[in-house]
């Protein structure tokens, strides 16, 4: 009888969470799981949107193979998300190291700081974005203030304009510099103490204490901003004004794919890019989880 | 359980007949609640919003609902209800995607309300709605008439000491020695052609040749001269400087943004129904003239358009009071009044003749270019077919690869025609 009775109860504990998390619940289910299920079906179909789909099987990744498209929107999403990412981290835990020693106006940087990634998406960044970086922009009207005469349009040659998507990738370092910062809250004041009577040296703490205390976090940081790397749109969208100028030098993935979608109404050959994207992000998360065993540093590991 | 499926089953069959007698009931009515849909800019919206509620004061028995966005929300918007099944009564349609949206039956044939006396087309030249016709139906209504067209500053031209072309008659040519000269005496130079769209502009040049862009299965033409041209004439400026570097002419920018506008180009290739924004944005009197005339023409190379039309969804759901609505946006004075011609000069003569008397100067402008590209035109070319999509997508890509001296001019037209036949077929 008892037996039966823990079983309810559980049961009615369980009920009653799932019915508090049901708004949720119902949005993931009806605008997530329904949607992927669909893509996933869309993506073995020809389908135009506007007619049904056809069955085609494996034709839209046979067809993907030989799209140049589609490799060069790899190349530039998989150049974009390795310089990004990184770039992006450095500087996120460069700044969280000066924000942690504490300044007075702390909360109020903090704030500032993470404005940009508020609005990088945003219409207006894309003009700002264009009036810095075009040939009478102000990087060039800065040159030229130090002598350097350039009339050079960044975001017009294909050579630098994915790196104007890089710096306002970078510039949008807000909500990694938070985490960092939380993380770096965290090491205990005691090992920075016990080093200093050791005699070590703030370079030697800076190595020995806090990249290693700090690696969970940068772990976490690493998979989260690749996974952001992968997927970029809005910034390149709003840039190239959605066609991925100048000579497709940023026309990222999900841009291409959107395009594939919207433009050209191949709605099943783009759900299926999304399909190896989504494989794609799989392998390189899968990647980064295999080697964190060896550069991830976990204090329960020690003390077990 | 059973219960549950009783009471649906009962539901269900209370719910039939009521559906069958009401049906009828739904044809006859052009009252209640219908849905119209365009694309515009916040002039447009707001006056269209007003054309709605001067309808609903006449017609207080049919409530308007209205959605509006931007041209690419619109589409990817538009798309997506189309494949819920919830398209509007009334939409804003555009002549590229017309075959498709045919094609898939998504589209009502307008003769039915025009045969009903609902559509009142009779003050209607047949040239001007010819464009919105699919194989002798009519799915669509012109909003307007739009054409392509090159606008110049003629302040450059008189510091220069250049006589203004006439618009007409002039040749490539002339433009060439024109741009050259322009750039020699004044150093402006001379923006790219139609650089969000390349196909615009050789399109033009191909109709005079006497072919046309699209054949009934990949291009529809054969001899690439007149593409090569289009190329060639770029680079001869760009060679000799007088043309605005590509790195510079594809950056996306806004009208005030651009090189026209800041004055460091004597020309810009637009549609006649931007003009209003073009001269906003450059502030200062700008002259429109008709694209120049290939070497040999054989046909006219412009072409009067449709700026956007009126089509009703085949799913609408009361498509009658739609179609009221229609013909009262086209037909009636006081309404197109207020719309000022905002979307491309109006089709039916009484009211671009009551217009032609009320616009400002801008406006002016535009009516007299319809009336000369009228007078200088060859009949459209048939929509756009499936694949336009990717092919214009191609062409902007090998237009960069030129301009920016990826490749050859021979190269790139190659590839032009050989891609543009593999995507069309």
């Amino acid at each position: 009888m008892k037996h039966i009775n823990r079983r309810t109860r559980t049961l009615m504990e369980d009920a009653a969470g799932y019915a508090f998390i049901s708004p949720w619940l119902l949005g993931f289910v009806a605008f997530s799981i329904i949607p992927i299920l669909f893509s996933l079906y869309y993506s073995f179909t020809d389908y135009d949107i506007l007619g049904d789909p056809v069955f085609n099987g494996l034709e839209n990744f046979r067809r993907m193979a030989g799209d140049q498209l589609f490799w060069q929107s790899l190349k530039v999403t998989f150049f974009y998300a390795f310089v990004s990412v990184p770039l992006r981290l450095i500087f996120a835990f460069f700044v969280a190291m000066l924000f942690n020693r504490g300044t007075r106006a702390i909360r109020f940087y903090q704030a500032v700081y993470y404005v940009p990634s508020l609005v990088g998406g945003s219409i207006a960044v894309a003009v700002m974005w264009r009036r810095l970086f075009m040939a009478d922009g102000a990087l060039n009207a800065a040159l030229a203030k130090i002598g350097i005469i350039s009339n050079y349009s960044w975001i017009g040659n294909p050579d630098t304009a994915i790196w104007t998507l890089i710096i306002l990738a970078v510039w949008q370092f807000g909500s990694s510099m938070l985490i960092f910062l939380a993380g770096l809250r965290q090491i205990p004041k005691e090992l920075y103490e016990a080093a200093s009577i050791d005699g070590a040296g703030s370079f030697r703490k800076f190595l020995n204490i806090t990249v290693p205390q700090i690696t969970p976090v940068l772990f976490f940081n690493l998979v989260m901003q690749l996974i952001n790397g992968f997927t970029v749109f809005t910034q390149a969208f709003v840039v190239s004004g959605g066609s991925g100028d100048p000579l497709n030098s940023t026309l990222v993935y999900a841009l291409y794919l959107y395009q594939r979608a919207f433009k050209f109404y191949n709605m099943g050959y783009s759900s299926a890019m999304a399909w190896v994207l989504v494989l794609i992000i799989g392998v390189m998360t899968g990647i980064v989880f295999k080697t964190s065993s060896s550069w991830v540093f976990y204090e329960a590991k020690e003390g077990k | 359980m059973k219960r549950n499926l009783l009471i649906i089953a009962l539901a269900c069959m209370l719910l039939v007949p009521s559906f069958i007698f009401a049906q009828p009931a739904v044809e006859e009515s052009t009252s209640g609640t219908m849905r119209l849909a365009w694309w515009g800019n916040p002039t447009r919206d707001e006056r269209t919003l007003k054309a709605t509620d001067m309808f609903m004061a006449k017609y207080p028995e049919i409530k308007i609902e209205t959605e509006t966005t931007g041209w690419a929300g619109y589409w990817d918007k538009m798309n997506t209800q189309a494949a819920a099944g919830s398209l509007p009564d009334l939409m804003q349609h555009d002549y590229a995607y017309m075959l498709q949206w045919v094609s898939r039956n998504q589209l009502a044939d307008l003769t039915p309300y025009i045969q009903k006396g609902i559509i009142d087309l009779s003050k209607i030249n047949d040239s001007f709605l010819s464009g919105g016709r699919v194989g002798g139906k009519l799915y669509g209504i012109s909003l307007g008439t739009n054409a392509v067209c090159l606008t110049y500053d003629p302040a450059v031209l008189a510091k220069a000491g250049i006589a203004e072309p006439d618009s007409a008659t002039w040749t490539w040519e002339d433009f060439e020695r024109i741009a050259l000269e322009v750039y020699r005496k004044t150093g402006v130079q001379t923006i790219p052609f139609f650089t969000t769209d390349p196909k615009v502009g050789f399109d033009n040049m191909i109709r005079q040749s006497g072919a046309a862009t699209y054949g009934k299965t990949g291009l529809g033409f054969t001899d690439p001269a007149a593409l090569r041209e289009f190329y060639a004439i770029q680079l001869r400026l760009l060679d000799a400087g007088a043309l605005i570097r590509p790195e510079v002419a594809f950056v996306t920018v806004t009208p005030e943004e651009g090189e026209f506008a800041k004055g460091r180009s004597w020309v810009e290739f637009i549609w006649s129904n931007q003009f209003v924004s073009t001269q906003a944005a450059a502030k200062r009197p700008l002259k429109l003239a008709l694209l120049p005339n290939i070497k040999n023409a054989k046909a006219k190379g412009t072409f009067l358009k449709p700026s956007m039309f009126f089509s009703i969804p085949a799913s609408a759901e009361n498509p009658e009071a739609a179609a009221k609505f229609l013909n009262y946006f086209l037909n009636d004075i006081a309404v197109n009044d207020m719309l000022m011609g905002e979307r491309g000069v109006p089709i039916p003569d009484d009211v671009r003749d009551h217009m032609s008397t009320r616009v400002d100067a801008i406006n002016k402008q535009i009516f007299d270019y319809i009336s000369l590209a009228s007078k200088n035109a060859g009949p459209i070319d048939p929509p756009d077919p499936a694949g336009s999509g990717e092919f214009l997508k191609m062409v902007r890509d090998v237009t960069q690869e030129i301009l920016y001296k990826r490749i050859s001019l021979d190269a790139g037209v190659s590839k032009i025609m050989t891609q543009g036949n593999q995507i069309l077929k």
